[in-house]
Protein backbone atom coordinates (compact mmCIF):
# COMPACT_ATOMS: atom_id res chain seq x y z
CA UNK A 1 0.00 0.00 0.00
CA UNK A 2 1.62 3.28 -1.01
CA UNK A 3 0.99 6.59 0.74
CA UNK A 4 -1.20 7.51 -2.26
CA UNK A 5 -3.31 4.27 -1.99
CA UNK A 6 -3.58 5.23 1.92
CA UNK A 7 -4.58 8.44 1.42
CA UNK A 8 -7.46 7.32 -1.28
CA UNK A 9 -8.61 4.55 0.73
CA UNK A 10 -8.30 6.79 4.31
CA UNK A 11 -11.16 9.17 2.01
CA UNK A 12 -13.22 6.34 1.18
CA UNK A 13 -12.96 4.40 4.17
CA UNK A 14 -14.51 7.89 5.90
CA UNK A 15 -17.04 8.02 3.70
CA UNK A 16 -18.01 4.49 2.95
CA UNK A 17 -18.33 4.60 7.04
CA UNK A 18 -20.48 7.20 7.32
CA UNK A 19 -22.30 7.72 4.08
CA UNK A 20 -25.03 9.72 6.23
CA UNK A 21 -23.03 12.40 7.93
CA UNK A 22 -21.21 12.90 4.55
CA UNK A 23 -24.69 13.02 2.66
CA UNK A 24 -26.27 15.26 5.26
CA UNK A 25 -23.13 17.41 4.93
CA UNK A 26 -23.33 17.47 0.88
CA UNK A 27 -27.54 18.53 0.96
CA UNK A 28 -26.92 21.37 3.95
CA UNK A 29 -23.88 22.78 1.57
CA UNK A 30 -25.68 22.71 -1.60
CA UNK A 31 -28.84 24.11 0.17
CA UNK A 32 -26.64 27.09 1.45
CA UNK A 33 -24.48 27.44 -1.45
CA UNK A 34 -28.16 27.29 -4.04
CA UNK A 35 -29.56 30.28 -1.45
CA UNK A 36 -26.58 31.73 -1.92
CA UNK A 37 -26.38 31.68 -5.78
CA UNK A 38 -29.64 33.12 -5.73
CA UNK A 39 -28.77 35.84 -4.21
CA UNK A 40 -25.92 36.73 -6.99
CA UNK A 41 -28.53 36.28 -9.40
CA UNK A 42 -30.42 38.76 -7.68
CA UNK A 43 -27.88 41.67 -7.18
CA UNK A 44 -26.91 40.81 -11.44
CA UNK A 45 -30.30 41.34 -12.21
CA UNK A 46 -30.91 44.26 -10.40
CA UNK A 47 -27.83 45.88 -11.62
CA UNK A 48 -29.08 45.22 -14.87
CA UNK A 49 -32.44 46.42 -14.29
CA UNK A 50 -30.83 49.40 -12.65
CA UNK A 51 -28.83 50.25 -15.82
CA UNK A 52 -31.62 50.06 -18.60
CA UNK A 53 -33.21 52.19 -16.04
CA UNK A 54 -30.81 55.05 -16.10
CA UNK A 55 -29.96 54.63 -19.56
CA UNK A 56 -32.40 56.55 -21.01
CA UNK A 57 -31.87 59.20 -18.49
CA UNK A 58 -31.68 62.78 -20.17
CA UNK A 59 -31.17 66.23 -18.76
CA UNK A 60 -32.61 69.00 -20.06
CA UNK A 61 -30.00 72.35 -19.91
CA UNK A 62 -32.43 75.67 -20.02
CA UNK A 63 -30.52 78.40 -21.30
CA UNK A 64 -30.67 82.17 -21.00
CA UNK A 65 -32.07 84.07 -23.73
CA UNK A 66 -29.24 86.53 -24.36
CA UNK A 67 -27.58 83.53 -26.13
CA UNK A 68 -26.13 84.40 -29.97
CA UNK A 69 -25.96 81.62 -32.10
CA UNK A 70 -22.10 81.43 -32.03
CA UNK A 71 -22.92 81.42 -28.03
CA UNK A 72 -24.94 78.64 -28.78
CA UNK A 73 -22.61 76.20 -31.27
CA UNK A 74 -19.50 77.06 -28.83
CA UNK A 75 -21.30 75.95 -25.53
CA UNK A 76 -23.09 72.60 -27.59
CA UNK A 77 -19.17 72.07 -28.24
CA UNK A 78 -18.23 72.33 -24.74
CA UNK A 79 -20.81 70.12 -23.11
CA UNK A 80 -19.81 67.78 -25.48
CA UNK A 81 -16.63 67.77 -24.18
CA UNK A 82 -17.71 66.42 -21.09
CA UNK A 83 -17.01 62.76 -20.18
CA UNK A 84 -20.28 60.62 -19.60
CA UNK A 85 -22.12 62.96 -22.46
CA UNK A 86 -23.33 61.08 -25.06
CA UNK A 87 -25.38 63.31 -27.36
CA UNK A 88 -26.11 67.29 -26.96
CA UNK A 89 -29.32 68.24 -28.75
CA UNK A 90 -30.97 71.68 -29.23
CA UNK A 91 -34.20 72.84 -28.53
CA UNK A 92 -35.40 75.91 -29.28
CA UNK A 93 -38.21 78.36 -27.74
CA UNK A 94 -40.78 76.85 -30.85
CA UNK A 95 -39.61 73.28 -30.57
CA UNK A 96 -39.96 73.24 -26.90
CA UNK A 97 -43.69 74.92 -27.21
CA UNK A 98 -44.71 72.60 -30.32
CA UNK A 99 -43.24 69.43 -27.80
CA UNK A 100 -45.15 71.09 -25.01
CA UNK A 101 -48.47 71.36 -27.19
CA UNK A 102 -47.76 67.24 -28.27
CA UNK A 103 -47.72 66.71 -24.13
CA UNK A 104 -50.76 68.54 -23.08
CA UNK A 105 -52.85 69.45 -26.08
CA UNK A 106 -53.47 72.83 -28.03
CA UNK A 107 -56.63 73.71 -26.32
CA UNK A 108 -54.75 74.64 -22.89
CA UNK A 109 -52.13 76.81 -25.23
CA UNK A 110 -55.34 79.00 -26.58
CA UNK A 111 -55.03 82.62 -26.11
CA UNK A 112 -50.84 82.34 -25.53
CA UNK A 113 -50.26 82.50 -29.67
CA UNK A 114 -48.04 85.34 -29.11
CA UNK A 115 -46.43 84.79 -26.18
CA UNK A 116 -43.83 81.84 -25.20
CA UNK A 117 -42.32 81.67 -22.15
CA UNK A 118 -40.22 78.19 -22.08
CA UNK A 119 -37.04 78.96 -22.68
CA UNK A 120 -34.35 77.64 -25.04
CA UNK A 121 -32.62 74.33 -24.28
CA UNK A 122 -29.78 71.49 -24.89
CA UNK A 123 -31.21 68.01 -24.22
CA UNK A 124 -28.45 65.79 -22.92
CA UNK A 125 -28.17 61.71 -23.14
CA UNK A 126 -25.39 59.79 -21.60
CA UNK A 127 -23.29 57.15 -22.59
CA UNK A 128 -24.30 53.25 -21.76
CA UNK A 129 -22.79 51.76 -18.64
CA UNK A 130 -21.30 54.74 -17.25
CA UNK A 131 -23.89 56.42 -15.22
CA UNK A 132 -23.99 57.01 -11.65
CA UNK A 133 -25.48 59.53 -9.24
CA UNK A 134 -22.30 61.22 -8.20
CA UNK A 135 -21.09 61.64 -11.77
CA UNK A 136 -24.42 63.15 -12.67
CA UNK A 137 -23.88 65.25 -9.58
CA UNK A 138 -20.26 66.65 -11.15
CA UNK A 139 -21.33 67.07 -14.50
CA UNK A 140 -24.69 69.32 -13.19
CA UNK A 141 -21.61 71.71 -11.23
CA UNK A 142 -19.52 71.57 -14.18
CA UNK A 143 -22.87 72.93 -16.44
CA UNK A 144 -24.16 75.63 -14.14
CA UNK A 145 -20.27 77.05 -14.21
CA UNK A 146 -20.93 77.61 -17.80
CA UNK A 147 -21.86 81.05 -18.93
CA UNK A 148 -25.08 81.00 -20.76
CA UNK A 149 -26.96 77.90 -18.98
CA UNK A 150 -29.43 79.17 -16.27
CA UNK A 151 -30.83 75.91 -15.27
CA UNK A 152 -30.48 71.91 -15.43
CA UNK A 153 -33.16 69.72 -14.48
CA UNK A 154 -33.35 65.67 -14.09
CA UNK A 155 -34.80 62.93 -12.46
CA UNK A 156 -32.63 63.59 -9.57
CA UNK A 157 -34.40 62.32 -6.91
CA UNK A 158 -35.67 59.35 -8.42
CA UNK A 159 -32.09 58.38 -9.04
CA UNK A 160 -31.08 58.86 -5.50
CA UNK A 161 -33.93 56.55 -4.76
CA UNK A 162 -32.63 53.72 -7.20
CA UNK A 163 -29.45 53.84 -5.80
CA UNK A 164 -30.41 53.95 -2.59
CA UNK A 165 -32.29 50.81 -2.83
CA UNK A 166 -29.42 48.98 -4.51
CA UNK A 167 -26.81 49.81 -2.10
CA UNK A 168 -29.27 48.17 -0.12
CA UNK A 169 -29.58 45.02 -1.87
CA UNK A 170 -26.07 45.11 -2.40
CA UNK A 171 -25.19 45.10 1.16
CA UNK A 172 -27.95 43.10 2.45
CA UNK A 173 -26.65 40.53 -0.54
CA UNK A 174 -23.11 40.70 0.77
CA UNK A 175 -24.29 40.28 4.28
CA UNK A 176 -26.05 37.18 3.66
CA UNK A 177 -24.02 35.90 1.42
CA UNK A 178 -20.90 36.25 4.69
CA UNK A 179 -23.66 34.70 6.57
CA UNK A 180 -24.49 31.80 4.10
CA UNK A 181 -20.48 31.15 3.68
CA UNK A 182 -20.14 30.79 7.09
CA UNK A 183 -22.85 28.81 8.24
CA UNK A 184 -21.65 26.57 5.40
CA UNK A 185 -17.88 26.23 6.68
CA UNK A 186 -19.29 25.71 9.80
CA UNK A 187 -21.91 22.95 8.53
CA UNK A 188 -19.22 20.93 6.95
CA UNK A 189 -16.53 21.34 9.54
CA UNK A 190 -19.24 19.94 12.29
CA UNK A 191 -19.86 17.13 9.32
CA UNK A 192 -16.35 16.19 9.22
CA UNK A 193 -15.92 16.70 13.07
CA UNK A 194 -18.53 13.78 13.96
CA UNK A 195 -16.55 11.33 11.26
CA UNK A 196 -13.10 11.93 12.14
CA UNK A 197 -14.45 12.32 15.88
CA UNK A 198 -14.33 7.89 16.46
CA UNK A 199 -10.77 7.99 14.61
CA UNK A 200 -8.70 9.98 17.29
CA UNK A 201 -6.78 6.52 18.22
CA UNK A 202 -5.84 5.94 14.77
CA UNK A 203 -4.62 9.35 14.54
CA UNK A 204 -2.84 9.45 17.17
CA UNK A 205 -1.00 6.42 16.20
CA UNK A 206 -0.03 7.04 13.18
CA UNK A 207 1.60 10.53 14.10
CA UNK A 208 3.38 8.36 17.50
CA UNK A 209 4.65 6.47 14.41
CA UNK A 210 5.71 9.58 12.99
CA UNK A 211 3.46 10.12 10.19
CA UNK A 212 3.49 13.94 9.54
CA UNK A 213 0.13 15.98 10.50
CA UNK A 214 -0.17 16.71 6.83
CA UNK A 215 0.09 13.00 6.32
CA UNK A 216 -2.75 12.34 8.55
CA UNK A 217 -5.00 15.21 7.66
CA UNK A 218 -4.79 14.90 3.72
CA UNK A 219 -7.61 12.53 3.04
CA UNK A 220 -10.03 14.60 5.29
CA UNK A 221 -8.82 17.90 3.57
CA UNK A 222 -9.12 16.16 0.08
CA UNK A 223 -12.80 15.00 1.21
CA UNK A 224 -13.91 18.98 2.42
CA UNK A 225 -12.09 19.93 -0.96
CA UNK A 226 -14.35 17.52 -2.73
CA UNK A 227 -17.47 18.43 -0.58
CA UNK A 228 -17.24 22.49 -1.32
CA UNK A 229 -16.81 22.25 -4.92
CA UNK A 230 -19.39 19.06 -5.85
CA UNK A 231 -21.83 21.19 -3.34
CA UNK A 232 -21.51 24.45 -5.48
CA UNK A 233 -21.08 22.81 -8.85
CA UNK A 234 -24.86 20.58 -7.40
CA UNK A 235 -26.36 24.15 -6.50
CA UNK A 236 -25.60 25.41 -10.05
CA UNK A 237 -26.77 22.71 -11.72
CA UNK A 238 -30.21 23.12 -9.96
CA UNK A 239 -29.93 26.83 -10.98
CA UNK A 240 -29.64 26.12 -14.52
CA UNK A 241 -32.26 23.63 -14.65
CA UNK A 242 -34.65 25.45 -12.83
CA UNK A 243 -33.97 28.24 -15.55
CA UNK A 244 -34.37 26.18 -17.95
CA UNK A 245 -37.74 25.34 -16.92
CA UNK A 246 -39.08 28.60 -15.75
CA UNK A 247 -39.09 31.63 -17.57
CA UNK A 248 -39.70 35.09 -16.96
CA UNK A 249 -41.23 37.56 -19.45
CA UNK A 250 -41.18 40.52 -17.73
CA UNK A 251 -37.80 40.76 -15.87
CA UNK A 252 -34.73 39.44 -18.14
CA UNK A 253 -32.76 37.45 -14.83
CA UNK A 254 -29.36 38.02 -15.71
CA UNK A 255 -27.02 34.58 -14.60
CA UNK A 256 -23.11 34.33 -14.07
CA UNK A 257 -20.96 34.13 -16.48
CA UNK A 258 -19.63 30.31 -17.08
CA UNK A 259 -16.17 31.88 -15.94
CA UNK A 260 -17.78 33.20 -12.56
CA UNK A 261 -19.32 29.32 -11.81
CA UNK A 262 -16.46 27.69 -12.36
CA UNK A 263 -14.56 30.66 -9.86
CA UNK A 264 -17.40 30.05 -7.64
CA UNK A 265 -16.87 26.31 -7.48
CA UNK A 266 -13.26 26.91 -7.01
CA UNK A 267 -13.63 28.84 -4.05
CA UNK A 268 -16.24 26.74 -2.85
CA UNK A 269 -13.79 23.97 -2.65
CA UNK A 270 -11.21 25.80 -0.91
CA UNK A 271 -13.57 26.58 1.98
CA UNK A 272 -14.33 23.05 2.20
CA UNK A 273 -10.82 22.26 2.34
CA UNK A 274 -10.22 24.60 4.79
CA UNK A 275 -13.16 23.51 6.55
CA UNK A 276 -11.74 19.71 6.75
CA UNK A 277 -8.89 21.37 8.37
CA UNK A 278 -10.77 23.02 10.87
CA UNK A 279 -12.89 19.59 11.27
CA UNK A 280 -9.50 17.30 12.05
CA UNK A 281 -7.58 20.65 13.72
CA UNK A 282 -7.98 19.34 16.90
CA UNK A 283 -7.31 15.62 16.72
CA UNK A 284 -3.57 16.21 15.53
CA UNK A 285 -2.13 17.39 18.61
CA UNK A 286 -0.18 14.50 20.33
CA UNK B 1 32.26 7.70 19.31
CA UNK B 2 28.59 8.02 18.67
CA UNK B 3 26.27 9.43 20.54
CA UNK B 4 24.27 7.89 22.87
CA UNK B 5 20.73 6.03 21.46
CA UNK B 6 18.93 7.96 25.03
CA UNK B 7 20.25 10.87 26.69
CA UNK B 8 18.04 12.10 29.41
CA UNK B 9 20.15 14.47 31.81
CA UNK B 10 18.66 16.13 34.85
CA UNK B 11 15.11 15.79 34.03
CA UNK B 12 12.47 16.75 36.42
CA UNK B 13 8.67 16.61 35.15
CA UNK B 14 5.21 17.67 36.59
CA UNK B 15 2.34 16.40 36.25
CA UNK B 16 -0.68 18.29 35.59
CA UNK B 17 -1.76 18.31 38.96
CA UNK B 18 1.70 19.88 40.04
CA UNK B 19 2.99 16.24 41.77
CA UNK B 20 6.95 15.97 40.88
CA UNK B 21 6.88 12.55 38.68
CA UNK B 22 10.33 12.72 37.63
CA UNK B 23 13.13 14.90 39.50
CA UNK B 24 16.86 15.14 38.36
CA UNK B 25 16.50 11.45 36.12
CA UNK B 26 19.97 10.72 34.38
CA UNK B 27 19.77 7.77 32.18
CA UNK B 28 22.61 7.53 29.08
CA UNK B 29 21.76 4.01 26.62
CA UNK B 30 24.47 3.61 24.35
CA UNK B 31 23.99 2.21 20.62
CA UNK B 32 23.04 -1.24 21.08
CA UNK B 33 22.54 -1.46 24.92
CA UNK B 34 19.34 -1.94 26.85
CA UNK B 35 17.60 -1.36 29.62
CA UNK B 36 15.16 -2.84 31.58
CA UNK B 37 13.06 0.02 33.65
CA UNK B 38 11.12 -1.25 36.35
CA UNK B 39 8.95 0.78 38.63
CA UNK B 40 5.65 0.30 40.34
CA UNK B 41 2.13 1.53 39.26
CA UNK B 42 2.59 5.29 38.90
CA UNK B 43 5.60 5.80 39.54
CA UNK B 44 5.92 7.23 35.77
CA UNK B 45 7.17 4.43 33.50
CA UNK B 46 4.84 5.85 31.04
CA UNK B 47 5.58 8.94 31.53
CA UNK B 48 8.94 8.67 30.84
CA UNK B 49 7.92 6.86 27.61
CA UNK B 50 6.19 10.20 26.54
CA UNK B 51 9.19 12.06 27.06
CA UNK B 52 11.62 9.82 24.72
CA UNK B 53 8.44 10.13 22.24
CA UNK B 54 7.92 13.69 22.42
CA UNK B 55 4.58 13.34 23.56
CA UNK B 56 5.45 15.11 26.50
CA UNK B 57 8.00 17.74 27.40
CA UNK B 58 10.35 18.12 30.27
CA UNK B 59 10.14 20.95 32.67
CA UNK B 60 14.36 20.89 33.01
CA UNK B 61 16.96 19.31 31.78
CA UNK B 62 17.39 17.71 28.61
CA UNK B 63 16.12 14.81 26.42
CA UNK B 64 18.44 13.30 23.88
CA UNK B 65 17.47 10.96 20.93
CA UNK B 66 19.83 9.91 18.80
CA UNK B 67 22.06 13.04 19.64
CA UNK B 68 19.09 15.11 18.74
CA UNK B 69 17.40 17.11 21.75
CA UNK B 70 13.62 16.75 21.73
CA UNK B 71 11.78 20.19 21.85
CA UNK B 72 8.73 21.22 21.96
CA UNK B 73 8.93 23.13 18.42
CA UNK B 74 10.90 21.16 16.82
CA UNK B 75 8.15 19.14 15.22
CA UNK B 76 9.81 18.14 12.46
CA UNK B 77 12.83 16.48 14.47
CA UNK B 78 10.41 15.01 16.64
CA UNK B 79 8.91 13.12 13.54
CA UNK B 80 11.84 11.65 12.60
CA UNK B 81 13.15 10.73 15.91
CA UNK B 82 9.66 8.90 15.98
CA UNK B 83 10.13 7.32 13.03
CA UNK B 84 13.27 5.56 14.33
CA UNK B 85 11.02 4.51 17.55
CA UNK B 86 9.24 1.12 17.57
CA UNK B 87 6.18 1.34 19.84
CA UNK B 88 5.07 -1.72 21.84
CA UNK B 89 1.80 -1.32 24.50
CA UNK B 90 1.17 1.37 26.36
CA UNK B 91 0.42 4.37 23.94
CA UNK B 92 1.27 2.01 20.86
CA UNK B 93 -1.88 0.46 19.88
CA UNK B 94 -2.75 -0.58 16.52
CA UNK B 95 -5.19 1.37 14.42
CA UNK B 96 -8.25 -0.35 14.33
CA UNK B 97 -9.35 0.73 11.20
CA UNK B 98 -5.97 -1.22 9.23
CA UNK B 99 -5.80 -4.54 8.95
CA UNK B 100 -2.68 -6.44 10.48
CA UNK B 101 -0.84 -6.22 7.50
CA UNK B 102 -1.52 -2.56 6.86
CA UNK B 103 -0.80 -1.93 10.68
CA UNK B 104 3.00 -3.68 10.61
CA UNK B 105 3.71 -1.90 7.58
CA UNK B 106 2.14 1.50 8.51
CA UNK B 107 5.68 2.72 9.44
CA UNK B 108 7.32 1.30 5.87
CA UNK B 109 4.07 3.33 4.37
CA UNK B 110 5.50 6.64 6.59
CA UNK B 111 8.78 6.85 5.32
CA UNK B 112 7.86 5.99 1.70
CA UNK B 113 9.64 2.80 1.72
CA UNK B 114 9.27 1.20 -2.04
CA UNK B 115 6.91 -1.53 -2.37
CA UNK B 116 8.80 -4.28 -3.08
CA UNK B 117 10.85 -3.76 0.29
CA UNK B 118 7.79 -3.31 2.08
CA UNK B 119 6.27 -6.77 0.76
CA UNK B 120 9.34 -8.61 1.51
CA UNK B 121 9.68 -7.06 5.08
CA UNK B 122 5.86 -7.73 5.89
CA UNK B 123 6.12 -11.37 4.79
CA UNK B 124 9.29 -11.79 6.77
CA UNK B 125 8.02 -10.14 10.26
CA UNK B 126 4.07 -12.12 9.49
CA UNK B 127 6.14 -15.52 9.30
CA UNK B 128 8.40 -14.52 12.51
CA UNK B 129 5.46 -13.67 14.50
CA UNK B 130 3.24 -16.48 13.72
CA UNK B 131 0.87 -14.13 11.92
CA UNK B 132 0.28 -15.39 8.45
CA UNK B 133 -3.43 -15.99 9.15
CA UNK B 134 -4.67 -13.13 10.75
CA UNK B 135 -2.60 -10.36 8.25
CA UNK B 136 -6.34 -9.98 6.39
CA UNK B 137 -7.69 -9.67 10.06
CA UNK B 138 -8.89 -6.24 11.84
CA UNK B 139 -6.93 -5.99 15.43
CA UNK B 140 -10.82 -5.88 17.04
CA UNK B 141 -10.69 -9.96 16.07
CA UNK B 142 -7.23 -10.42 17.24
CA UNK B 143 -6.33 -11.86 20.84
CA UNK B 144 -4.54 -9.93 23.31
CA UNK B 145 -1.03 -12.08 22.85
CA UNK B 146 -1.67 -11.76 18.40
CA UNK B 147 -2.07 -8.13 19.08
CA UNK B 148 0.56 -8.08 21.07
CA UNK B 149 2.44 -9.86 17.83
CA UNK B 150 1.26 -7.66 15.90
CA UNK B 151 3.17 -4.91 17.31
CA UNK B 152 6.12 -5.91 17.89
CA UNK B 153 6.41 -6.95 14.12
CA UNK B 154 5.20 -3.47 13.63
CA UNK B 155 7.82 -2.01 15.68
CA UNK B 156 10.86 -4.17 14.03
CA UNK B 157 9.62 -3.60 10.66
CA UNK B 158 11.18 -0.64 9.33
CA UNK B 159 14.65 -1.85 11.22
CA UNK B 160 13.82 0.62 13.96
CA UNK B 161 17.02 1.23 16.32
CA UNK B 162 15.24 1.83 19.47
CA UNK B 163 11.90 -0.10 20.99
CA UNK B 164 10.17 0.89 23.45
CA UNK B 165 8.34 -1.87 25.47
CA UNK B 166 5.81 -0.37 27.74
CA UNK B 167 4.60 -3.43 30.39
CA UNK B 168 4.97 -6.44 27.44
CA UNK B 169 5.03 -9.22 30.04
CA UNK B 170 1.84 -8.66 32.32
CA UNK B 171 -1.25 -11.52 31.92
CA UNK B 172 0.89 -13.51 29.58
CA UNK B 173 0.93 -17.01 29.75
CA UNK B 174 3.94 -19.05 30.49
CA UNK B 175 4.53 -20.08 26.46
CA UNK B 176 3.82 -16.65 25.42
CA UNK B 177 5.89 -15.62 27.98
CA UNK B 178 8.80 -17.50 26.62
CA UNK B 179 8.34 -16.75 23.57
CA UNK B 180 7.82 -12.75 24.46
CA UNK B 181 11.84 -12.89 26.37
CA UNK B 182 12.86 -15.01 23.38
CA UNK B 183 12.17 -12.18 20.79
CA UNK B 184 13.78 -9.46 23.52
CA UNK B 185 16.82 -11.54 23.82
CA UNK B 186 17.62 -12.14 19.85
CA UNK B 187 16.73 -7.76 19.52
CA UNK B 188 19.15 -7.24 22.30
CA UNK B 189 21.77 -9.57 20.66
CA UNK B 190 21.09 -8.21 16.97
CA UNK B 191 22.39 -4.89 18.16
CA UNK B 192 19.23 -3.00 18.52
CA UNK B 193 18.44 -1.10 21.55
CA UNK B 194 15.16 -1.62 23.80
CA UNK B 195 13.43 -0.10 26.93
CA UNK B 196 11.04 -2.34 28.67
CA UNK B 197 9.28 -0.48 31.15
CA UNK B 198 7.66 -2.77 33.71
CA UNK B 199 6.34 -3.61 36.64
CA UNK B 200 7.91 -6.93 37.17
CA UNK B 201 11.14 -7.38 35.82
CA UNK B 202 12.04 -10.05 33.31
CA UNK B 203 12.88 -14.05 35.26
CA UNK B 204 15.55 -14.26 32.83
CA UNK B 205 18.63 -12.35 32.02
CA UNK B 206 18.67 -10.27 28.74
CA UNK B 207 22.02 -9.76 27.00
CA UNK B 208 23.82 -6.34 26.18
CA UNK B 209 21.00 -5.25 29.12
CA UNK B 210 20.89 -2.99 32.11
CA UNK B 211 18.58 -3.24 34.85
CA UNK B 212 17.02 0.12 36.73
CA UNK B 213 14.43 0.74 39.02
CA UNK B 214 12.26 4.34 39.16
CA UNK B 215 12.12 5.62 42.75
CA UNK B 216 11.20 8.81 44.10
CA UNK B 217 11.23 10.51 40.79
CA UNK B 218 14.45 9.02 40.23
CA UNK B 219 16.52 5.90 38.38
CA UNK B 220 18.53 3.81 40.61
Amino acid sequence: MTRFIYIIRELLRNLYRNPGTALGSLLSMTLLLLLLDLFWIAAGTSEKFYEGLVADLTMEIYLSESLSDTDLIDLSHEIEQLAIVNTVRYISKEEARRLLASQIGTDLLIGYDSLNPLPQSFLLTFKPGRLSLTELIAVEEQLLTMTGVDETEYSREWLEKVERTKGIILKVGLGLGLIIMLAALISLTNGIRVMTRARAVGFRQMLLQGASRSFVALPFLIEGFLMGGLSATFSWLVILYGSEKITFSRISIVYPTRYDIIDFCIVCAVLGLISGYLGIRKLLKV
Amino acid sequence: MADPIVELTNITYKNDAGGTVFKNLNLTLPVGRSAIITGSAGSGKTTLADLLVGRRFADSGTVKLFGKEMRKRKKRLIRQVRQKIGGVGGRFDLLPLLTVADNITLPLIITCARSKLRKERLRRALTEFSLLNQAALYPRFLTRVENMMVQLARATVANQPLIIIDEPLAGLDVKTYQRVLDYFIKVALSGRSMILLTAEPPQVTIPETDSFEIANGALL
